[in-house]
């Protein structure tokens, strides 16, 4: 090995090794990393959480079928007539008997009691038909049964159940004169339906005054590619003023929003964290120069060069923000990770969701941690190799 | 040399140091200050609402309409002063993604029943009367897009569709509203009912949400309770609440804001104290020997005391009051921009005087241990100690 590499090892292990010597301080800039890398952690685990919920909602085999502009279900409204006119639209999958494979659905805002702040929540209460079921992946009935069609009767999705009072199985839970019993419990894969109420299309209809009124359609594509044939359709009829998109493209512009905004806080705010932790670390390096100057200047004068104490320097910042960087990572991964939490989500409904690391967003963590640590470790590594070697051996560093 | 000009010498000493530790505590104070005015703005729909502001809404949730009739009947209970409806229109100007806060009301009395938020001469509320497509748009909202008053503005809607199939309203601009107070978002434009209820083509003859006053506050809940129990068991039930509480419980469904900021900057100040307490302790540490020769100059025990606790407040001073100031510049600028989701953001005078209280705290925590120790210090030990 070559002698300048043997001296940068040796000077490395020294600087590591005497970390301990300056325990509180080096703590110091360890905690102070770990809460930056925290704070952004927990703002991207939020939006990651949020993004999936939503994202992963979506099939690229079911179209939706919303009036247009209205970009969200709260905002649709399409008549009987244009559902009949979606159900002949080409690229519509049918069943073995030959029925089209559309869902008419009702989608009302409906008030629930959130359990943490026992304070009022908007949740979101569709009606669907008897192919609504089906035309969702991964629906499963977990608790009770579904719903008899003609009947006051409801299902509630896992996530809903969780965080809202008042619809255990068995329950009755009352919108306003009417009254519904929860007869099941369904999972849909973690998804934003898991946050909803389902009961039967006409009984919903008839209870609130919405006959013959219909929010969205949702459509089983033939096959994803059909979806340009619906589209065109759509466009071609003048009686359908309506937007086509898949269920993914609708519920990637459903989560954008919210996810930007969650994301444009937690990167400032994480850099303006930063700032402050880095100026933890360069006091923390310059002192640890400081102190080993003597160290230093003696290892010039039996022939170690610059190069090694400027590495020597540098590494030592390096492993105390990695090891910041790691702290705040698993501190994150232990106290947020998998918490649900619940905000208005674009159909002005509350979408439950969990807070979700991943290892891209702790390697994103690490690596803000590891910048601080490069630049908080650069100019004190500077220094160090500069040292003037005879006030060094002085002790007047 | 006085001892102001000896804090100074003594800060600077190691220039440095002492810059980083007021850039750490400058961006420290800039993210309180953001943030505080932040959870001010969040929470202002709730400080203003007034005490004896009632909201009328459907029961089942606030997005159902209420029957037109109810205007009429809840208008006729006893202790009702002054009562006004409204509609979510959910606008848009020119593209969907340009949403606008807009509201189909009943032109007369709804300006008579918000005059504590805008204010409105004699003539702009005759013209807003009179006029049928005439519409008042906030200042902050006519200045986002240049509107003076008699301009026509088409006005899309994500949710309802005109008569003439189209999704946009024609609207003329008859007065820009100022805000009674800084506070009092002014991103929203209102148009009239009767124009909005004509030309729609379905939920005709419904509203969202009916608006009261009483006479006295000390009545509201017996008055909620009269309107709430008038339309029991009808296919419309109310549900009456202040407006305060209204507002509270709409916020608390965006989630736990309050919680949230409050840990940020709460990470952030443990991060700034231990960084600057630790640098504190150790700067002082350093001048042990000076602090030896000062005393035997004869120098109290109360004035090295003084002497020590006035760096470290002189220091967060020193990065607290610039970070306040950028505060003030960043809310000025970002305001416009996120005006959408918090309307009206402002550092507020409130957040200033709890700025400055935390500076002297910080200053007092950081420097009190380093103080309290070179205060007892032997000048025997302090001169003997290299």
């Amino acid at each position: 090995m070559p002698p300048i590499l043997l001296q940068t090892a040796a000077v490395t292990k020294i600087n590591v090794k005497s970390i301990p010597q300056r325990f509180w301080l080096s703590l110091s800039t360890v905690v102070a990393v770990a809460l930056v890398v925290m704070v952004l952690l927990a703002f991207l685990a939020m939006a990651n959480g949020f993004q999936r919920t939503i994202a992963g909602s979506g099939s690229d085999e079911i179209a939706i079928v919303l009036r247009a502009g209205s970009q969200a279900e709260i905002n649709s409204g399409i008549t009987r007539e244009q559902v009949r006119l979606i159900e002949e639209a080409p690229g519509v999958a049918r069943s073995a008997e030959g029925r089209p494979l559309v869902s008419a659905e009702l989608y009302l805002v409906v008030d629930g009691v959130k359990r943490a702040t026992q304070t009022k929540a908007n949740l979101p209460l569709r009606g669907i038909g008897p192919e609504g079921a089906a035309l969702r992946k991964g629906i499963s009935i977990v608790q009770g049964r579904m719903f008899t069609p003609g009947t006051n009767e409801i299902v509630v999705g896992k996530s809903l159940l969780k965080e809202f009072e008042g619809f255990e199985l068995g329950q009755t839970a009352s919108f306003a004169t009417t009254r519904w019993t929860v007869v099941g419990v369904f999972e849909a894969g973690g998804s934003v339906f898991e946050s909803e109420i389902w009961g039967d299309l006409p009984v919903i209809q008839s209870l609130f005054n919405r006959n013959n009124v219909f929010q969205t359609a949702r459509v089983r594509l033939t096959s994803p590619a059909a979806l340009a044939q619906l589209k065109q359709y759509v466009e071609n009829d003048p009686r359908l003023k309506l937007d086509a998109k898949s269920e993914v493209e609708y519920f990637a512009d459903q989560a954008s929003q919210t996810t930007d905004l969650i994301q444009k806080l937690g990167w400032p705010l994480a850099i303006a964290m930063a700032f402050g932790a880095l100026a933890g670390a360069l006091n923390t390096m310059y002192s640890s120069v400081a102190s080993r100057a003597t160290e230093i200047a003696t290892l010039r004068a039996i022939g170690f060069g610059g190069f090694p104490a400027f590495i020597g320097t540098l590494a030592e910042s390096l492993v105390l923000a990695a090891i910041g960087g790691a702290v705040g990572a698993i501190a994150t991964w232990l106290i947020f990770d998998g918490i649900t939490a619940s905000t208005l989500g674009g159909s002005f409904t509350q979408v439950v969701f969990s807070f979700q690391l991943s290892p891209e967003l702790v390697a994103q963590g690490v690596v803000l941690a590891l910048i601080v640590g490069l630049i908080g470790g650069l100019f004190p590594a500077f220094r160090a190799a500069r040292l003037p070697i005879i006030a060094g051996l002085q002790g007047i560093g | 040399m006085n001892d102001l000009s000896l804090i100074r010498k003594n800060l600077f000493r190691k220039r440095m140091r002492a810059a980083l530790m007021i850039v750490s505590i400058f961006f420290a104070f800039a993210i309180f200050g953001v943030l505080g005015a932040f959870l001010r703005a969040f929470y202002a729909g709730q400080d203003l609402a007034q005490a004896d502001r009632l909201v009328v809404v459907n029961k089942i949730n606030f997005t159902q309409p209420l029957p037109i009739s109810y205007f009429n009947r809840i208008r006729n209970i006893e202790g009702v002063r002054q009562v006004s409806h409204a509609n979510w229109f959910g606008g848009y100007y020119q593209d969907p993604k340009n949403f606008t806060v807009v509201y189909a009301v009943e032109p007369q009395t709804y300006v008579d029943i918000i005059q504590d938020l805008i204010e409105l001469t004699p003539e702009e509320k005759k013209a807003f009367i009179s006029e049928r497509t005439g519409a008042v748009v906030g200042e902050a909202l006519a200045r986002k897009w240049g509107w003076k008053v008699g301009d026509r503005v088409p006005m899309g809607s994500n949710i309802y569709t005109q008569r003439n199939g189209s999704q946009t309203w024609d609207m003329t601009i008859v007065a820009i509203a100022r805000p009674t107070s800084p506070r009092v978002d002014t991103n929203f434009m209102m148009f009239q009912y009767a124009y909005f209820n004509e030309t729609r083509t379905f939920d005709k003859d419904t509203i969202g949400w009916i608006l009261l006053t009483t006479t006295s506050p000390g009545i509201n809940d017996r008055v909620s309770k009269t309107i709430d129990a008038m339309f029991a068991n009808s296919p419309y039930e109310t549900s009456t609440d202040t407006e305060k509480a209204f507002n509270k419980a709409f916020i608390a469904q965006l989630g736990n804001i309050a919680l949230i900021v409050g840990l940020v900057v709460g990470a952030a100040f443990v991060t700034i104290l231990m960084v600057v307490g630790n640098t504190m302790a150790m700067s002082i540490r350093e001048r042990t020997r000076e602090i030896g020769v000062l005393k035997t100059l004869g120098f109290p025990r109360g004035r090295i005391l003084k002497l020590v606790l006035g760096e470290s407040v002189l220091l967060t001073l020193l990065g607290g009051l610039p970070g306040m100031a950028v505060a003030f510049l960043a809310t000025l600028a970002l305001r416009d921009s996120i005006s959408q989701f918090v309307p009206g953001l402002a550092v507020t005078a409130d957040i200033y005087i709890a700025a400055l209280i935390l500076m002297l705290a910080l200053g007092i925590v950081t420097g009190i241990i380093p103080a309290v120790n070179a205060m007892r210090l032997r000048i025997a030990s302090a001169l003997g100690r290299a």
